[in-house]
């Protein structure tokens, strides 16, 4: 059973890692903010009592039903809007527009301090997280799970809810589509 | 996978990794907030965790009879209300009841038959009585 300590430790080690994961499925900050708390407390209230080991598949099942949670109250708004107005759905668009666009500046605006190569390096960050905002959603998870949370093909299999031989496609594709995005930009790492 | 991908894979690895420490200040404290909002509702060991559902027993046997209490405000009043409004009615029968009882008894114990009072030539009858009394008040 792991203890406040070990919890604490837990969810430190893997905070930053989960919020990247949420925002580069939800593309905002905020939004992702709220699905990592959301997930912290879910995990800490149900599973609390749960051995260490078991704590980052449980973690990131919580995190992907929470952020497919997201998407589902995303939907359902949106269907309200367009449904009730079209200036609002307008709106809505100018405003997802306007966080992407802030937060691209932001990366950019951290990067104008620094160095010459800080600059370019920031600017492959930028654009490796780019590429990998733009994967498909399960081939992003099955990317991020196994090779940035170090989760084994079967612990990915069963937070993704699929069989170990899709999680191999799935990274497989991931890392070829990455590959050739990146070769396409002029990237070499 | 081959060995080329895999190497690819984990230079993403760490190049995300490298990319986490650049996060703004505001966002790591959301995260240490959010941390330590988690960390105060964790699910408790197992000897707390029988206290607690000992507790949460009590809560949960608390909240219904406050529901309980909260249910029996409002339908006290109302049943008092339906109660009145029936005790009413009854009464109300009841005193109808009564002086229909009364008027019967009245009309039965006359010395005229009841079918008197629907006979017209008994009631020209008692039209002329009158008008004879009248009359020898009025001439005197």
């Amino acid at each position: 059973m792991a203890t406040d300590k070990e919890l604490n430790d837990f969810l430190e080690s893997v905070e930053r890692r989960a919020f990247k994961q949420a925002a580069y499925a939800v593309r905002k900050d905020e939004a992702a903010l709220d699905i990592v708390q959301d997930a912290m407390i879910k995990l800490a209230e149900k599973y609390g009592d749960k051995p260490l080991a078991e704590l980052p598949m449980l973690f990131q099942r919580i995190l992907q039903n929470t952020i497919l949670d997201y998407f589902r109250r995303e939907k359902v708004r949106n269907t309200w809007i367009s449904l009730f107005g079209g200036l609002g759905r307008r709106d809505d668009d100018d405003e997802e527009f306007d966080i992407l666009a802030s937060y691209e500046a932001e990366e950019g605006t951290s990067a104008a301090e620094s160095s010459a190569d800080q600059v370019e390096r920031a600017e492959t960050l930028r654009l490796i997280e780019e590429e990998i905002q733009k994967l498909p959603a399960r081939q992003r998870e099955a990317f991020l799970m196994r090779y940035w949370q170090d989760m084994d093909v079967a612990e990915t299999a069963e937070a993704m809810g699929c069989s170990e031989g899709s999680v191999k496609t799935h990274c497989s594709r991931a890392t070829h589509a990455l590959q050739k995005a990146l070769e396409a930009k002029g990237i070499k790492l | 996978m081959n060995t080329d991908d895999i190497n690819l894979a984990y230079k993403i690895r760490h190049a995300l990794n490298d990319n986490l420490d650049n996060l703004p200040a505001s966002t790591t404290d959301r995260l240490a907030a959010a941390r330590a909002q988690a960390l105060a509702r964790k699910k408790a060991d197992a000897p707390v965790r029988a206290k607690s559902r000992q507790r949460a027993a009590f809560d949960v046997s608390s909240l219904f009879s406050m529901q309980w209490l909260a249910r029996a405000a409002v339908v006290a009043p109302l049943l008092a209300m339906v109660a009145g409004m029936v005790g009413v009615y009854q009464y109300e029968h009841e005193q109808r009841a009564a002086e229909l009882a009364e008027l019967d008894a009245a009309v039965l114990s006359d010395d005229l038959p009841l079918t008197a009072y629907t006979d017209h030539g008994f009631n020209a009858y008692l039209a002329q009585q009158q008008q004879a009394q009248q009359q020898p008040q009025r001439a005197q």
